[in-house]
């Protein structure tokens, strides 16, 4: 692995603000198989009583934790990774989507293992809750 | 409502073995948006949630299992948890092991809690995915207030 990573508890990690399209979603769909309607069809979503065609919990989880791999570097560093769907991530049929904003920070350093704590929100509203992954610093 | 605590360690046969690959890796990784150097090259590794999809693989049997009476367009996912020995990587041969950790039930709702064990054919454990699911039974002959 590369070397150790500058970790202590608060070291804030760089933020991220990603953009989830219809196009995200149709992508993402295609990648993992899931392909529930409710994540590109108004229509099935509207039945279900969304607003909305929602984002795949999978895929906010995923992108949530380019916050924690783009600042190890190597994702092999990820020992574990949890998180609770608290509130669906409505995606409008635009250019811009829905913006998701993560930012995260050290809670814990034991053992050469930094746990990081993980905020996603979306319009103000956190879609994810007690998002935690365990990252190998040493 | 049939799934109870009495089917807490059920374990259903692993699935088909999966052969991960270059190609779709770089597909789950450009899905993610997430160009990280270690999803290309020689023998990439797997962005980390993309155990998810093979764990997904095992959850047929478990809608499929007629006494729990589960349907996957009841269910909710609420949680989800991945714990890695080492990541997944092109080449990998992986099979999924589903098994019952917890149940909770409640009026119509059940919280089922569920683990899949990825690994390789040749025994290496990769990853174990654990996932909350929340099950909502329609409510039949529903009383007028």
């Amino acid at each position: 692995m590369s070397d150790a990573i500058d970790a202590e508890v608060g070291t804030e990690l760089p933020g991220l603000a990603v953009h989830l399209t219809r196009e995200t979603l149709v992508r993402y769909a295609g990648a993992s198989g899931d392909f529930n309607p409710i994540h590109y069809s108004d229509f099935y979503a509207g039945r279900l009583g969304l607003g909305s065609v929602i984002a795949h919990g999978m895929l906010t989880m995923g992108t949530a934790l380019r916050l924690v791999t783009d600042w190890a570097g190597d994702p092999e560093r990820v020992q574990s990774y949890g998180v609770r769907f608290t509130k669906p991530v409505p995606v409008p049929d635009d250019t811009d989507g829905a913006l998701v904003e993560f930012a995260g920070s050290v809670t814990r350093l034991a053992d050469g293992v930094a746990t990081v704590s993980i905020q996603a929100t979306c319009d103000g509203v956190k879609v994810l809750g007690s998002a935690t992954a365990e990252v190998r610093v040493d | 409502m049939p799934i109870s605590e009495a089917h807490v360690g059920r374990t259903y046969p692993p699935t088909q073995p999966y052969t991960v690959t270059g190609v779709k890796i770089a597909e789950f990784a450009r899905a993610l948006g997430d160009d990280n150097a270690a999803y290309a090259g020689g023998t990439p590794q797997a962005p980390p949630t993309f155990a998810a999809v093979l764990a997904a693989d095992a959850w047929g049997p478990l809608f499929a299992d007629e006494e729990l009476d589960l349907r996957l367009d009841q269910t909710l996912h609420t949680d989800q948890k991945f714990a890695w020995h080492r990541p997944l990587r092109a080449g990998d041969d992986v099979t999924a092991t589903l098994t019952i950790d917890k149940v909770r039930t409640r009026a119509n709702t059940a919280f089922v809690t569920i683990s899949v064990l990825l690994a390789t054919t040749a025994g290496e454990s990769l990853c174990t995915a654990s996932s909350t699911l929340l099950h909502t039974w329609p409510v039949e002959n529903e009383e007028e207030a």
